[in-house]
């Protein structure tokens, strides 16, 4: 079989799986503090061995797969929200939360609230970090500065530990808006600040995200013909027309 | 392939109880008391095809890895806590809260209800009451031949009766704080339950410092609904259910192209 065949194969699998990236990322436009993914497709070579190919053989077996979605570290839009426990990030950082099961993770929805035993904690309930552990809040009102130092009434009550990851794609979702992250990448914040009453908005670009998704579709098309144009003309040629010749 | 049909279903399913939610907003933008509330999203499970920082080769390690999220969900519909307009109204019996805190209610089936709405009145045996006929707690009884009521930041109720030259107290109204106020349970009628999560009612004078809000005779206060905010959610909402539904039909299209593969 003509070994184009299966790099038109691989091509129209490798689009179909991007449009499930794509699908994610529309999917989670509303989704506060989300991070897009974009997808890395790269080619694979599909040698026998050691043996070098020849031009044409690298041509035909250079097959195009989906190998890494990469994070996209760009800043979403600052929502004012009102609530003086809401905190938009801006800048590369993140807060650290303590999850109950799985050490501590990190995110940038910062929808934070105060549990019934007067700590600082996340919509799903896991504890915000301070660089000195979990940070009680007794009493109101709440003023938190941008470099995130909280105060109570008036006397401070610690200091989120904010953190920035120069390797940003090493991060891995695990949902619910956390992300982790292998030890010892988490380097204190330095660019980053923090805005009290406001939350950042998922930083999908619906534009982007409608043009990657077009061109998943068409060139899922296009692969389709090629793979059609093997099956119908050319082995139809070679098997019906061909013996026919002479 | 088929992962992409339904992570938009999530989403266009997510965005159809953000825009219920903004029609109730929008639907209470006039009920006095009313706190709006805001849907929280999260992103689902993600499938990791490869993981970040697994081995590429002896020596060196996937960087980036692949990983495919599975769409959203909606995690909370939480109470925005700010400040309401106040609305003057010359009501004597119209209380507005300022800052934190909510009036203490007794509800018919013997539970204590929580609420911003302010606007008591007065039944057929001098008790204070909502408009719903649920008595204020503490009960704040008002005498029925009273020609002028008086009620003071910190709750003092005083009356003025025929043949007094000196305001009588009468009883004290007495405010409700909440450790997490988002928490609470809303169950109509302007009236919220405490819940494990809100944290039991820290209740007390209001007036001082402690967070328990200061009463505003003859004013009452405005739902917190910024229409402006709610049309431009409503907006939003509609676009990204309607770019989810392309997906939908794009996902459906590379189905339809894979089916012609077969003639």
């Amino acid at each position: 079989m003509d070994s184009g065949y299966y790099a038109a194969c691989t091509a129209l699998k490798s689009r179909t799986e991007a449009l499930d990236t794509i699908a994610n990322n529309l999917a989670n436009s509303s989704t506060t503090g989300y991070r897009a993914r974009h997808n890395v497709f790269s080619s694979v070579l599909a040698t026998t061995g050691d043996r070098p190919l020849s031009e044409l053989n690298t041509t035909t077996n250079n097959y195009g797969v989906l190998s890494s979605t990469r994070f996209d570290i760009s800043q979403g839009s600052l929502q004012k929200t009102g609530n003086e426990l809401d905190l938009g990030i801006a800048g590369p950082g993140f807060f650290s939360v303590q999850t109950a099961t799985a050490g501590v993770h990190y995110t940038r929805n910062g929808n934070f609230h105060v549990s019934t035993q007067g700590l600082l904690v996340t919509a799903a309930g896991d504890k915000v970090l301070g660089e000195k552990g979990v940070i009680a809040i007794v009493g109101a009102p709440v003023a938190i500065s941008p470099d995130g130092t909280i105060s109570v009434n008036g006397a401070i009550a610690g200091r989120l530990k904010m953190v920035e990851f120069p390797a940003a794609e090493n991060l891995e979702s695990v949902g619910n808006n956390n992300y982790s992250a292998p030890a010892g990448t988490a380097l204190p914040a330095t660019h980053t600040t923090l805005e009290q009453g406001a939350l950042e908005s998922s930083n999908v670009n619906a534009i982007t995200s409608v043009v990657e998704m077009i061109s998943a579709q068409r060139e899922a098309e296009t692969m389709r013909r090629v793979l059609t144009m093997f099956n119908n003309d050319m082995d139809k040629t070679a098997a019906e027309d061909l013996p026919r010749v002479g | 392939m088929f992962r992409a049909l339904y992570t938009a279903a999530s989403g266009m399913t997510g965005q159809q109880l953000n825009l219920d939610n903004i029609a109730n907003n929008l639907a209470n933008s006039s009920t006095a008391g009313f706190q709006q509330r805001r849907v929280q999203f999260s992103d689902l499970l993600y499938q990791n095809e490869i993981m970040p920082g697994s081995a590429a080769t002896q020596q060196t390690t996937v960087v980036a890895g692949l990983q495919v999220g599975l769409g959203t969900r909606p995690a909370a519909t939480e109470v925005i806590q700010t400040q309401g307009d106040f609305a003057t109204t010359g009501n004597p019996l119209d209380l507005a809260i300022e800052g934190g805190g909510f009036f203490q209610v007794l509800l018919p089936n013997g539970e204590t209800g929580y609420t911003r709405a302010g606007s008591f009145h007065v039944d057929a045996q001098g008790a204070m009451v909502t408009a719903d006929g649920n008595p204020l707690q503490p009960a704040v009884t008002i005498p029925a031949d009273a020609t002028n009521v008086t009620i003071g930041s910190d709750g003092t109720v005083s009356v003025t009766q025929p043949g007094q030259t000196q305001a009588s107290q009468v009883g004290s109204i007495q405010t409700a704080l909440f450790v997490n106020p988002g928490g609470l349970n809303s169950v109509g009628n302007n009236v919220y339950l405490a819940t494990t999560a809100s944290g039991d009612a820290i209740v007390g004078s209001p007036g001082g410092a402690e967070g328990l809000g200061a009463l505003q005779q003859g004013m009452l206060e405005q739902s917190n609904v910024s229409v402006v905010d709610q049309f431009v959610q409503m907006i939003l909402a509609q676009r990204s259910y309607e770019s989810n539904s392309r997906v939908v039909k794009a996902a459906d299209e590379m189905l339809q192209q894979l089916n012609q593969l077969v003639q």
